[in-house]
């Protein structure tokens, strides 16, 4: 495995945008899937996440065809894949998040703890109060930084000490040193690694049981990255964290557990990280590893 | 955490922030919905009453009349049409190329620092009140051009038509300038790169690529003109006179009454009744949909240029 | 060898022809800009002369208050331009709040004056509000979670203090209700609010303490918690507090020595120096363009100095029809007794309509087409349909505004002809439109990424809005509805068609009375042809107009530089 190839192809990618553009491809390789695909769509450890069959459809454009897989509690699980694979897609169908898009439209089966929270009497709000996410870019609002951890306590009128939970939050993100003496601040003096450390406690102040997080890191330079990497494995003792990422060596580094997304929204290999990285099932999971497509 | 808590939570809808979602959509919804009930209550109230006078007086007569005179009952509503005609036509002339040019310089040629004083100032101006306008164009601007020799009548087309001309400069230009900054800078240095001097830039190149945006702005500011009341009202008198083709200067001398000024005079005359106080509804049923129409034109012409650029 | 006549035409010397056209172009374009600002300039000089009529001043006196306010105030502006734009800034806002402050002092003197509302009434409504939030705050401190429970408390608290069970108006519309049905039963058991206890109570002591508890304490508590807030440091808003308390107890003695009586002294405290005294704590916090703060204490400085020399030399000052007697005084047919009072207050009455009925129906109209509305299918093309209506609707003539006015609130809803009331919402619903329009600008304005959060953090949609987008649009859309009610302060033509009448005596003292507006008051003295009045009157009439509306577009102005520069 050449690690130069695949830094190419992670920096060479253009950033999929919020409103997730469509596949682009057309959607002719689906046909070839079904046999190089493993049909794997288990891992060991108890199962939080699992998806039958989801498809989501961007108006006429199919983002997701047929996924299936199982995120096991308390693990990492990333997905990986080229831009506009449909991985942020299936991370934003998690928390419903693509409810705010009109045009979307989602087929199949997701359950959360065993109940499909695409079922009717599901609230997306209740729902996001239990699945937190982290965005690509870090986006504080322009309020104190005592006020952004404290913000889904409030929304959520939870009676806590709520000086306490901030405490606690901030020092789980591993930022209660630098910020500690200037929680009255306004968060956008925040340099960006601290930023989206600030936005990583403001999702578990709340104290979900799985986090999302978009290319959480996509946008920092690399040293406030690997305090974020490192700061993801520990949250993974006490959460279960879905990371979509396009730093395939980020992934490779924390994941246990990695999902590969290829163009046309199709999930093609989803196994154990080490396993993924060095024994692909699939060739063109292979190829794109090495570099050879993407 | 067991299956059964996870589902009961994600599925849990506390009633009251249930209600106090919906009935703050409900607020907000029928907020927005005041704008359909005005235009509504426009066209509605409006058609009522000029429905009612156009059963005394036949709409043949009200569109082809040559004289409009409420004392005797005439209802010939093509000298107010020719009198808004010739307000807006003298203002047009003025107001088009100054504009225009006005938005060139402040778009291709005013440094940043000239381009943040310039703006505003012409915002200010755009504040201004239209009856202080019309003041301006009574009080000061009539005598002014009468020293130049002008033979003009205390209420006069000519320096009414300059006042609306000035007021709607500031319109053309903010709007002008808008589409011509809309013009990406490629295109810019693609003429510069091939030698173009900063004058062919700026009419070869950006008012062609700006000029749908440009055009839009036209028929906003003509629309303005046309519904203007209280220039026309305060500076042109109140007799309404049909265009005389055969001595075109003497209309601009003497005063006129476009539609607008007409509706303010029918209101405020004392014992008008019957059809003369309905035809004020007929009048401002024309006005109301030529804006209206001139509008809806402008704003589809202007969605198109910003989709081309933006 | 090439020399330059012959080789170098790169170098411009054949494009002289081009060269020329070109600067003719920019020249033309310029002299556009320099019309469509000279032209109005010189007539806005023209009538601000006639206005104040500067030359019936001696030349003695133009040459002093040159010297002692011109000079210094010019160099001043000029090295704040050149060295020190912060300063600058400082400067202009320093010079222009204190002048807001008044205008808002004056407009709450004439609401007390025309007494829209008594001292005893504002300070019982906002002893019984206060309580009513009390309770709401309470509820939702011990109970939390009980958000049914809430809407009733929220709803039901300031019904039981300030409205009484049941209001008022209900027991009086039901009662006259009864007697139109020919019963004689009246209803005349009900649970008095605390307001009305307030007001019941025989002792009332003096009206400028009345106000002081009512304005000053209230506003006094809130910039006080501010400052505390950004000092970080409790003593010093305790000590702002104090401080204020303190100039407003100097009431009785101070205020009618200046001669604006108990009453001005505490609205000039409240609206004027509070506020100025909270600008300049955070300049002086900030460090930044601190020499601007000396800008209006060379213009005050300027003037007594002037007028000390002036009265010294015995130069005479001019006599303006501008003056101080113009703004007081009604209208009358003798030119030099002419007033403006009565429009003055009738166009700000005017004002308070518009701002009530637009404010909230065009910010819940924006905040409804931006967050809520559906933008695919059926009802997305119906909200397209309204954005497209609400943008003509923008452009449809004000007259025809005033016949819509005319035609709902006179003719159906039989309000009086010419009232407040009705002028307010006639212009209201012309403005709406440009309010609505502003506030969905600001409102898109706020980054994606922040409802984004925000949602993802399981924020409801209303959740969203209030605690996320509103608080950063808000600038914006105070911007956009004081430009909107600024133009709505000069419309004229709905007026006439609602019949406004074109002289009234009498200041409006309710919201169903006769209106009296400051253009209508224009245009009615535009028809006069009396030179005292054309080239006098009339001119005053104007500039005051102007004036208003300089200082509201000046503020929206500021507001929307400060947000600008914090995005």
């Amino acid at each position: 495995m050449t690690n130069e190839n695949m830094n190419t192809a992670a920096s060479t990618e253009t950033q999929p945008s919020a409103t997730a553009d469509p596949t682009s491809e057309p959607l002719v390789e689906q046909s070839i899937s079904v046999d190089n695909t493993s049909d794997r769509t288990t891992v060991d450890g108890e199962t939080v996440i699992r998806s039958k069959d989801l498809d989501v459809f961007y108006g006429e454009t199919q983002a997701l065809q047929s996924v299936s897989l199982e995120i096991p509690e308390n693990q990492v699980t990333a997905m990986i894949g080229p831009s506009g694979c449909g991985k942020s897609t299936f991370l934003r169908c998690i928390n419903r998040m693509n409810d705010l898009i009109d045009v979307a439209r989602i087929d199949g089966e997701l359950t959360f703890d065993g109940k499909n929270v695409y079922d009717e009497d599901v609230d997306p709000v209740a729902l996001r109060r239990r699945i937190g996410m982290v965005f690509q870019h870090p986006n504080p609002f322009p309020k104190s930084i005592y006020d952004n951890v404290a913000y889904g306590l409030r929304i959520q009128n939870r009676d806590v000490d709520m000086d306490a939970v901030v405490e606690e939050s901030l020092k789980k993100a591993a930022l209660w040193d630098e910020v500690k003496d200037r929680l009255d601040e306004s968060a956008l003096d925040l340099s960006g690694g601290q930023q989206q450390r600030l936005c990583i406690a403001r999702a578990i102040a709340v104290d979900p049981q799985v986090v999302l997080m978009d290319e959480p890191a996509s946008a920092l330079d690399p040293i406030a990255t690997s305090k974020i990497e490192d700061l993801i494995e520990d949250l993974a003792e006490e959460y279960t964290v879905v990371i979509v990422t396009h730093n395939m060596q980020q992934a490779a580094r924390i994941s246990d557990t990695t999902a590969v997304f290829l163009t046309g929204g199709e999930l093609v290999e989803f196994d154990d990280t080490d396993k993924i990285f060095e024994d692909p099932e699939s060739q063109r999971v292979e190829d794109y590893i090495t570099g050879k497509f993407g | 955490m067991s299956t059964d808590t996870t589902a009961d939570a994600i599925t849990s809808r506390p009633a009251g922030r249930e209600a106090r979602e919906r009935l703050y959509r409900y607020l907000l919804f029928a907020c927005a919905a005041t704008s359909i009930f005005v235009t509504v209550g426009i066209v509605f109230l409006l058609a009522k009453d000029a429905i009612d006078f156009f059963t005394l007086v036949s709409p043949v007569e009200f569109f082809t009349g040559t004289t409009w005179l409420l004392p005797r009952n005439e209802f010939g509503v093509l000298p107010l049409l020719t009198g808004t005609l010739l307000v807006t036509v003298i203002a047009a002339a003025i107001a088009l190329p100054v504009g225009v040019a006005a938005a060139v310089y402040l778009s291709e040629y005013a440094s940043e620092r000239a381009r943040s004083v310039l703006k505003p100032a012409l915002e200010i101006l755009a504040g201004i009140p239209t009856v202080v306008y019309g003041i301006f164009a009574l009080v000061y601007v009539t005598p002014f051009l009468r020293f130049f020799g002008l033979p003009l009548n205390t209420f006069n087309v000519l320096s009414a038509s300059v006042m609306v001309g000035i007021m709607i400069i500031p319109m053309i230009s903010s709007l002008s300038e808008d589409a011509m900054s809309a013009v990406p800078d490629s295109l810019r240095e693609a003429a510069y790169g091939v030698g173009a001097t900063k004058y062919e830039v700026s009419t070869g190149v950006v008012i062609p690529a700006a000029v749908s945006g440009i055009f839009s702005s036209f028929i906003l500011a003509l629309s303005r003109a046309i519904g203007e009341t209280m220039i026309v009202a305060v500076a042109m008198g109140s007799r309404s006179r049909l265009f005389d083709f055969a001595n075109p200067l003497q209309n601009l001398w003497q005063g006129n009454q476009p539609m607008t000024a007409a509706m303010i005079q029918i209101n405020s005359a004392d014992n008008v009744s019957g059809p003369g106080f309905k035809s004020m509804f007929a009048i401002g049923l024309t006005l109301f949909v030529i804006t209206f129409l001139m509008n809806l034109v402008s704003n589809r012409i202007a969605a198109r240029y910003r989709e081309e650029y933006n | 060898m090439a020399t330059p006549e012959q080789g170098i035409d790169w170098a411009g010397d054949t494009g002289q022809v081009s060269r020329l056209r070109g600067v003719a172009f920019e020249v033309t374009c310029l002299a556009a800009v320099a019309f469509a600002l000279v032209s109005v300039l010189v007539l806005l000089l023209y009538v601000s002369a006639d206005a104040l009529r500067p030359f019936s001043a001696d030349p003695g006196w133009h040459l002093v208050f040159f010297l002692t306010l011109v000079v210094p105030s010019v160099s001043a502006a000029l090295f704040y331009y050149r060295r020190d734009e912060p300063a600058g800034e400082v400067a202009y806002a320093t010079t222009g709040l204190p002048v807001v402050g008044v205008l808002g002092a004056a407009v709450f003197a004439v609401v007390l004056d025309i007494e829209l509302v008594t001292a005893v009434e504002m300070f019982a409504l906002l002893v019984s509000a206060l309580v009513a939030a009390g309770i709401i705050a309470a509820h939702a401190r011990y109970r939390p979670r009980a958000a049914a429970e809430r809407m009733a408390v929220l709803f039901g608290a300031p019904v039981v203090t300030i409205l009484g069970v049941p209001p008022a108006e209900v027991t009086m519309a039901l009662n006259a209700a009864l007697s139109a049905l020919g019963l004689s039963i009246e209803f005349g058991v009900r649970l008095l609010s605390l307001r009305e206890v307030i007001l019941l109570t025989p002792v009332v002591p003096l009206q400028w303490i009345m106000v002081a508890l009512s304005l000053t304490v209230p506003v006094g508590a809130v910039l006080g918690g501010y400052v505390a807030r950004v000092r970080a440091n409790p003593r010093a808003g305790l000590a702002f507090v104090g401080g204020a308390v303190a100039v407003s107890a100097l009431a009785p003695l101070v205020g009618p020595v200046v001669g604006i009586g108990a009453t001005g002294w505490i609205l000039l405290v409240t609206f004027c120096l509070l506020p100025v005294a909270v600008y300049v704590e955070g300049v002086i916090r900030r460090r930044e363009g601190i020499a601007g703060l000396t800008f209006p204490l060379i213009l005050v400085g300027g003037v007594v100095l002037g007028a000390l020399l002036a009265d010294l030399f015995g130069f005479a000052p001019p006599d303006p029809w501008l003056d101080w007697s113009f703004l007081t005084s009604a209208h009358s047919r003798t030119p030099a007794e002419a007033g403006f009072y009565p429009p003055i207050v009738g166009s700000v009455m005017m004002l308070i309509v518009i701002a009530l009925s637009t404010f909230p129906v065009g910010v819940g109209a924006a905040i409804y087409l931006e967050e809520y509305a559906p933008d695919s299918g059926l009802a997305g093309k119906f909200i397209t349909l309204v954005e497209i209506n609400i943008g003509n609707l923008a452009g449809v003539p004000s007259v025809v505004y005033g016949l819509l006015g005319l035609a709902l609130f006179i003719r159906v809803l039989t309000m009086p002809t010419g009232a407040v009331m009705v002028g307010g919402l006639a212009i209201g619903i012309l403005i709406l439109p440009i309010v609505i329009i502003s506030a969905q600008e600001a409102i898109r304005a706020v980054p994606d990424s922040h409802r984004e959060a925000a949602y993802g953090m399981g924020a409801t949609r209303w959740q969203t809005t209030r605690s996320v987008v509103l608080p950063q649009a808000i600038p914006g859309i105070l911007t956009g509805t004081i430009l909107a009610v600024g133009r709505a302060i000069g419309e004229t033509a709905p007026l006439l068609m609602i019949g406004a009448a074109s002289s009234v005596r009498l200041a409006p003292s309710g919201f169903f009375d006769q209106l009296p507006a400051m253009p209508r008051q224009i245009f009615a003295w535009s028809t006069n042809l009396e030179p005292e009045i054309r080239h006098g009157v009339l001119a005053a009439g104007v500039v005051t107009l102007l004036v208003v509306l300089l200082i509201m577009n000046g503020t929206a102005i500021l507001i929307r530089n400060k947000y600008q520069r914090e995005v």
